[in-house]
């Protein structure tokens, strides 16, 4: 890492921590506010503010799946993968090259990312210094891969793009029902949340489905009674998830075209 | 645009493809953006009788259940309360009367404690309803009957 990159670091515990640890998102994590746009955190991140911690905190939380993804679908071990993923937040995030194309080419941002960090293992340079740095940085827990969405199992015989694609649509999902999950406990509908997790997030998240009958004895509420927590939880969600692909879009007219490139994506193999 | 009910994968998890479980979880999170033809009492309807086409058709099926109906009605109550808008609360209403119309009809059981007057009302109020259909109001007029006979 060179001195100024070495400097930022230094200068940004928080983000020690999430290098040092990787990122695990889970649905009791508290997450920043995401109603700026991916450019706009990225843009404060660099700019040295009072909220350039917060930002670039929220940025690499959720970029880190969809990077770790894209390099272990490449063909990289666990270990080496968790470290080209750290080490593209500390080269590329601090180092603002994204930044600085972000505001070049302006876009959206998950081509953007899943571009810089093709280019970034093709420089066989970056990837032996990424190496290097594994002791100072330490590598992240089996736990803590864990939270990061199984990857180890899903990700066998997947393209990088599409594992690439695959996590950061799960990121979007996550954050968004991290949201839900804070609004309906702040209501006292904790309830519908469980109704909701149960219901909808652990099949989209694990593939385990559950029967609105298994859930409802679980709860101790009727099966009508659960399907109707889902449907008004289900729109609040469908709010939330529009709000959080929004912060990833240039321009808002691009929200639906970009629902439909990732469902294209997420369909191709 | 067909119904799609809750996201479903298969019973073992691992066997299917997580990207396809995130699309399908896409695709359901926007199904009632994209046609707005399917009304929130309709999707829920579809929940718990899937074959059914609309909400009116899941409650006045002969072949509905009864248990089926107490979900209906459990899932109508809710969202006569809950509803997105004054006229979903209002549809939820009149169809949270019409499951109650439909089991005393199809199954000879009452599955409310409100008492005879309160349901002469609302069963009146579903005949009177021009918005709904046909095949509706006639069992309303029918429960009308069982009621004051009884």
């Amino acid at each position: 890492m060179d001195a100024s990159l070495h400097d930022a670091y230094e200068a940004m515990p928080r983000l020690r921590i999430v290098i040092a640890q990787g990122v695990a998102i889970e649905m009791t994590t508290p997450q920043h506010s995401m109603s700026q746009t991916n450019w706009a955190q990225m843009r404060d991140a660099a700019s040295g503010s009072s909220t350039a911690q917060a930002s670039l905190d929220a940025i690499a939380r959720r970029a880190w799946p969809a990077i770790y993804a894209f390099v272990r679908a490449s063909g990289h071990t666990n270990d080496a993968a968790t470290d080209l993923t750290q080490g593209f937040i500390a080269d590329v995030f601090l180092g603002r090259n994204l930044i600085e194309k972000a505001d070049q080419e302006r876009g959206r941002f998950r081509t953007l990312l899943m571009s810089a960090v093709r280019n970034y293992l093709n420089d066989s340079h970056r990837r032996k210094t990424a190496v290097t740095r594994t002791p100072a940085l330490g590598l992240r827990s089996l736990h803590a891969m864990h939270d990061v969405g199984h990857e180890v199992q899903d990700l066998a015989g997947v393209s990088p793009e599409r594992a690439f694609h695959t996590r950061y649509v799960g990121a979007i999902v996550r954050a968004a029902a991290s949201r839900l999950q804070r609004e309906l406990v702040a209501d006292g509908n904790e309830i519908s949340w469980e109704v909701f997790r149960m219901r909808v997030l652990q099949a989209a998240m694990t593939g385990d489905v559950r029967g609105y009958d298994e859930i409802a004895n679980a709860l101790g509420i009727d099966k009508g009674t659960c399907a109707a927590r889902v449907l008004l939880a289900k729109r609040r969600f469908a709010k939330l998830l529009k709000e959080e692909i929004l912060t990833t879009v240039e321009d808002p007219a691009d929200l639906d075209d970009e629902v439909a490139q990732l469902l294209a994506l997420l369909g191709s193999r | 645009m067909n119904h799609e009910p809750t996201p479903s994968t298969s019973p073992q998890g691992s066997s299917r493809d997580s990207a396809e479980s995130l699309s399908d979880t896409l695709r359901w999170a926007f199904q009632l953006d994209a046609s707005p033809a399917l009304t929130g009492a309709t999707w829920l309807a579809r929940e718990i009788v899937p074959d059914a086409s609309d909400a009116f058709e899941a409650i006045t099926a002969t072949t509905t259940s009864l248990a089926a109906l107490r979900e209906l009605k459990s899932a109508f109550k809710m969202l006569r309360s809950c509803g997105a808008t004054t006229a979903e609360r209002s549809l939820a209403a009149r169809l949270y009367a019409a499951t109650l119309a439909a089991a005393l009809i199809r199954h000879r059981e009452l599955i409310t404690s409100q008492d005879p007057a309160n349901l002469l009302r609302a069963f009146t109020e579903l005949t009177d309803d021009d918005t709904m259909p046909d095949r509706v109001r006639d069992l309303a007029a029918l429960a009308i009957d069982f009621v004051r006979n009884k």
